[in-house]
């Protein structure tokens, strides 16, 4: 009991104390003018954010989060409309068919780069749309329980993995081509591991399969299982990033455990369509990057973990990441044998 | 005792404090207003209001939101049982036999009993959740895995043909309809595109929201329509009656069924209310003496649909508060309004705010107490819609159908399908096949293939894996035995309602 009190403390503790210092966002575009004002009178009425996920999961949570903060700075409202379906596809074509006037944005998250890794013929969000801001970027870990006997770190795990002949399971977002599928896949061949992996879109079932243990281990972003860690309840055993960001100095990362790939990130961002009027754009582009340092905003990443690493990209940096994405999928793609198209 | 202490403190902090009780009422209506309009969901309410509970005290924010959810569940079952409009998907099975009701003239008694075992449903669960919250969700989340929750679909199913179709062959067949509707799109579990046709719209999947307006609502108007063009309408017979005491008293057992039901629904996360409101259904009509009588209009069928999607609400709450997973999305949207105020659902939520847990509690047993208060209120005057004529009426419950089935994510093409359900439904129903069924397979369906999929995962594809899982392989071997009994039945006894024709059946 009080190992885990202490586990869940110094994490915490760890997180606030990174979170809470001027690290990354001192602020990252403190530089950028308090106020902006728009070309000839734009907005004159409330802007729409498309959704391609419902409210409740992490799209709909960021997209909250930064049309409160993108109206706490400019007092233009932003009604969001959700349309879930087809892991975002339904959303991004909704909003491809939406006019380019520069009153609507997207969210979207890194699925719509890994989309068109395999499919060029979904929209390329470094190409057909212009990124105003990335807002999100994190990292995966892999859990188990806290109370777990069998394996309590990645060495004993991976050795009970082995011996269990490809009986062990992890529950993850394993649809084809997914982040996860295709990190899991780097995994498993570099250590000789054989796990089945068992597929949850949605987080509840997936965190309560790891709780009730109907699987052995977790693939998750920090962010999304900080209660579990906050109360001891799941813990981290290996860090999907090359170096250990401080809160998880303890956890092994994937140069502490001999694994050589490059880590996929898991990011959310806003986008204008690339047609839209130029000066709109820019004054987009000013009010959602600002927003990223709005109180409210940080506020919001500091509770989700997303302050561990550098969360923010404005727009050249959002192309070269969902650029320099896009190229390691369609690499792993390739190498994994799917059909490229 | 000490259970008793701290609902009677969380009791008086909500009442003694009167922004809490305007809050309370504001929820206990709001949830029911938006529950009965279908498509304006009480997630629609409670998305709008969502940003608003940051200026709310922590008490405050999550009292709201499960006051809109004890209620807004409730809600839908009005228009369900009035106009064949179900407000939300948990409230369709209501429909199956509510609806009905009303063209006898009963209309009264469904609502008052939608209203009286909404408030039993979710009021026993909440006294559950109070004595139990923390050991029913560990053993939840041990005990019921993805080959368990499959198992319980498939025992759902195995009774489903019965309802409301002409024969049997005609039943399955709708159920058949149904599951082939749910596996279009991507599939749950590889994100493998099915029957998508290259078109973006297919590969989200139908939804189910537009096909049970569609199945419903409008095809209900063109059965009426038709039957005005040829002289067979006839309206409606107003009614007020309330069910009496002795007609509720003897479905107590299905009550109680419903509770339990319900109330296992409810604990496992993702799941909800919509499978409680269907089991919860499905187990009356295997439990029943008159199985064929079902979706024609029998008591007993509002009472196990409403008394089972209530008894989800509080259930509901039991992973979340204890374990930190919501049930679905309103429970989730409950996690967004504690992490505004900095704060985590879960085990420390007890150790760290239990007044807010208390006054939560309260908040949710007074809410599904009032349902009785203002739902008799509201039913009273709702009821007097029925006296609007056809003509005049039918426009509305389009229109009404039309905004429901756009406002689920704001697709045209949703409207759509709702009209393509809605001439389908017409002609399915005149020959004999059950819309109910269709609906049944359909919600089913979506939730049983996943399932399945990542059981069979876990399982290593081999299915032996069963025989180690008892609570699994029971539930398979009971739905394997309900099966063989109604294709006995079929094919060895008389159908009591094979000569009836068709029309005499609402939703058939």
């Amino acid at each position: 009991m009080l190992k885990k009190l202490l586990l869940s403390a110094s994490v915490t503790a760890a997180a606030t104390l990174l979170s809470a210092g001027p690290v990354f966002a001192a602020c990252a575009t403190d530089s950028l003018p308090g106020s902006l004002e728009g070309p000839g009178g734009y907005p004159e009425r409330a802007l729409t954010m498309i959704v391609p996920y419902g409210p409740a999961g992490g799209s709909g949570q960021v997209a909250q989060a930064m049309a409160e903060a993108v109206t706490e700075l400019t007092k233009v409202s932003i009604n969001r409309d959700h349309k879930p379906g087809g892991s975002g596809t339904v959303g991004m074509t909704a909003y491809m068919a939406a006019p380019a006037d520069g009153y609507s944005v997207l969210e979207h998250i890194d699925d719509a780069s890994s989309a068109h890794a395999l499919d060029s013929g979904r929209p390329n969000p470094a190409d057909d749309l212009i990124p105003l801001v990335t807002s999100q970027i994190t990292f995966s870990q892999i859990y188990i329980r806290t109370e777990e006997d069998r394996f309590t770190d990645w060495d004993s795990f991976v050795e009970w993995v082995k011996a269990q002949g490809g009986k062990a399971s992890i529950a993850n977002v394993s649809k084809e081509g997914s982040m996860e599928r295709v990190t899991m896949r780097f995994i498993t061949d570099a250590t000789g591991m054989e796990i089945q992996q068992i597929s949850f879109d949605k987080g509840a079932p997936r965190y309560g399969a790891l709780a009730g243990g109907q699987v052995d281990a977790l693939f998750e972003q920090p962010g999304d299982v900080r209660n579990f860690l906050d109360a001891g309840k799941f813990k981290p055993i290996l860090t999907i990033l090359k170096e250990s960001p401080s809160a998880f100095a303890d956890v092994p990362n994937l140069t502490d455990a001999g694994l050589d790939f490059e880590p996929l990130l898991r990011f959310r961002g806003f986008y204008v369509h690339k047609d839209a009027p130029a000066e709109r754009v820019e004054w987009l582009k000013w009010a959602f990057q600002k927003a990223y340092c709005e109180p409210s905003y940080q506020a919001y990443n500091e509770s989700k973990f997303m302050t561990l690493i550098d969360s923010y990209r404005d727009t050249a940096g959002s192309q070269e990441l969902i650029t320099s994405t896009i190229g390691q999928y369609r690499d792993v793609y390739k190498a994994m044998g799917l059909e490229v198209k | 005792m000490e259970v008793l202490n701290n609902f009677l403190g969380g009791t008086v902090t909500l009442f003694s404090d009167p922004v809490g009780i305007l809050i309370f009422f504001g929820g206990v209506v709001g949830g029911m207003l938006f529950g009965a309009i279908p498509g304006v969901s009480m997630l629609t309410l409670a998305a709008i209001l969502l940003p608003f509970t940051a200026h709310l005290s922590p008490e405050h924010g999550i009292m709201l939101f499960s006051v809109i959810y004890c209620t807004g569940v409730y809600g839908g079952a009005i228009t369900a049982i009035l106009f064949n409009i179900p407000g939300a998907p948990e409230n369709a099975p209501t429909a199956f036999d509510g609806y009905p009701m009303t063209q006898k003239g009963q209309a009264g008694k469904a609502v008052g009993a939608a209203v009286m075992c909404s408030a039993i449903g979710g009021s026993v669960s909440c006294v559950i959740m109070m004595i139990a919250t923390a050991p029913i969700a560990d053993w939840a989340i041990s005990a019921f895995g993805p080959p368990e929750i499959f198992a319980l679909v498939f025992f759902g199913l195995a009774v489903a043909a019965s309802v409301g179709a002409k024969t049997f062959w005609k039943g399955w067949l709708s159920i058949l309809i149904g599951l082939m509707i749910a596996v279009v799109g991507l599939d749950p579990v590889g994100g493998i595109e099915r029957y998508d046709f290259d078109m973006p719209y297919l590969l989200a999947g139908i939804h189910f929201i537009p096909m049970i307006l569609g199945f419903f609502a409008v095809s209900e108007v063109f059965v009426q329509a038709e039957k005005k063009v040829t002289g067979a309408y006839k309206a409606p017979k107003l009614s007020v009656d309330f069910p009496s005491f002795r007609e509720l008293w003897a479905h107590k057992i299905a009550v109680v069924r419903s509770i339990i039901i319900g109330f296992f629904c409810g604990i496992l996360p993702g799941i909800g209310a919509t499978l409680a409101a269907f089991m919860g259904y499905n187990e009356a009509v295997r439990w029943s003496k008159d199985r064929m009588e079902f979706g024609k209009g029998k008591l007993e069928g509002v009472i196990s649909s409403e008394t089972a999607n209530n008894s989800a609400t509080g259930a509901a709450m039991i992973p979340l508060l204890a374990l930190g997973l919501p049930g679905g999305a309103l429970t989730a949207m409950m996690v967004g309004v504690f992490q505004m105020h900095d704060m985590e659902p879960g085990p420390l939520v007890f150790i760290n705010s239990p007044d807010l847990v208390w006054v939560v509690f309260a908040a949710m047993f007074f809410a599904n107490v009032s349902i009785i208060f203002i739902g008799f209120l509201e039913t009273k005057t709702i009821i007097n819609l029925l006296r609007i004529p056809f003509q005049f009426l039918a426009p509305m419950i389009l229109l009404l159908a039309t905004v429901g089935a756009y406002a689920v994510r704001g697709l045209p093409i949703d409207v759509l399908v709702m009209f393509i359900a809605g001439v389908g439904g017409f002609f399915l129903r005149r020959s004999g096949y059950s819309v109910a069924g269709i609906v049944l397979g359909l919600i089913l369906g979506k939730i049983g293939e996943q399932t399945f999929a990542q059981a069979m995962q876990m399982l290593h594809f081999e299915f032996s894996g069963y025989l180690e899982r008892p609570i699994a392989l029971g539930l398979l071997i009971a739905g394997f035995m309900t099966l063989l009994a109604s294709v006995y039945g079929a094919f060895f006894k008389t159908q009591p309602v094979a000569n009836k024709p068709a029309e005499e059946t609402a939703n058939t």
